[in-house]
């Protein structure tokens, strides 16, 4: 076999949390912001999230993808537990803001059977109201 | 077994990249795969898709194959032909994956019925199957070093 043309030998320090997180209220709908990588690493900031809003009541929650350049199987299975408690909790969930790569991944996955997926924040909003 | 292009190939390029056994070096070999592909013609969608299979297999490499000890390394060849991008993640097999999880569908219902028993039920076991769905091929097999090896084959459609 012929030699490798690049040769890249990584021992160094990687960043891992590459994700903000905040809530704030639009009409009756929680919206959560994710804005960059959804890994492993977010799962803290993710469940909290969702434990502040529906501590405050949220009956809707609205989970607003931006700059979600890489969501994988680990962010998967965390947003996996979000649908298990809004399950629990009686309350209705909706995603927005997902590239039309990962609209395929959640619909692939059967997240679209508990979550509404929405082109963007103000189609989700309305989506809800109705 | 895969159709493998012959190693004689006159047009192949290879790349390779030895990662650490830390997550997020699994990016380094998502973007570089994403590059090439891109190079190589592959429309926006395909290279998404193989941006998560890549990244899939190299996680997978770093959290099971090699138990995340940041100083066993993740070995990825990238090899680009005129029509395909080949690429074989391989790790240094501290666990062996088994070849039953090769073939797991994973069950959205179950996996939230198990959940609503219990909250700290896996919820995961995505990510070979993100690969199978994703890929034109793929193949996992034992690397002659004997660590797991995960070979995906993409095929650039032609116009």
């Amino acid at each position: 076999m012929a030699a490798p043309n690049v040769l890249v030998q990584g021992n160094g320090e990687m960043l891992e949390d590459e994700l903000t997180v905040s809530t704030r209220q639009r009409d009756d709908v929680a919206i959560i912001d994710l804005v960059g990588d959804v890994t492993t690493f977010a799962e803290e900031k993710i469940n909290s999230a969702y434990q502040e809003v529906t501590a405050q009541g949220a009956k809707q929650i609205l989970l607003n993808f931006r700059q979600n350049d890489y969501i994988n199987s680990a962010g998967i299975a965390i947003l996996i537990g979000i649908v298990t408690e809004v399950n629990r909790n009686n309350q209705k969930l909706a995603v927005s803001g997902l590239s039309q790569h990962f609209q395929k991944i959640f619909r692939m996955v059967g997240l679209a059977q508990y979550a509404d997926i929405y082109q963007d924040e103000d189609e989700a909003v309305a989506g809800f109201a109705k | 077994m895969l159709n493998k292009k012959s190693d004689n190939d006159q047009n192949k390029k290879e790349i390779e990249l030895r990662l650490p056994s830390k997550l997020g070096y699994e990016k380094v070999a998502m973007d570089t795969a994403s590059s090439l592909a891109r190079r190589m013609g592959f429309d926006g969608d395909r290279v998404e898709s193989l941006k998560t299979a890549v990244s899939e297999a190299v996680t997978n490499a770093i959290e099971h194959g090699n138990q995340h000890d940041a100083a066993m390394k993740v070995v990825v060849l990238l090899t680009v032909h005129d029509d395909e991008l080949v690429i074989s993640v391989t790790d240094q097999g501290r666990q062996a994956l088994q070849a039953d999880r090769t073939q797991d569908v994973p069950n959205l219902p179950e996996i939230l019925h198990q959940a609503s028993l219990n909250p700290g039920a896996d919820k995961g076991g995505w990510g070979i199957w993100f690969i199978r769905e994703l890929m034109d091929e793929v193949e996992f097999t034992t690397a002659p070093s004997g660590g797991n090896q995960v070979r995906m084959v993409i095929h650039l459609e032609q116009p």
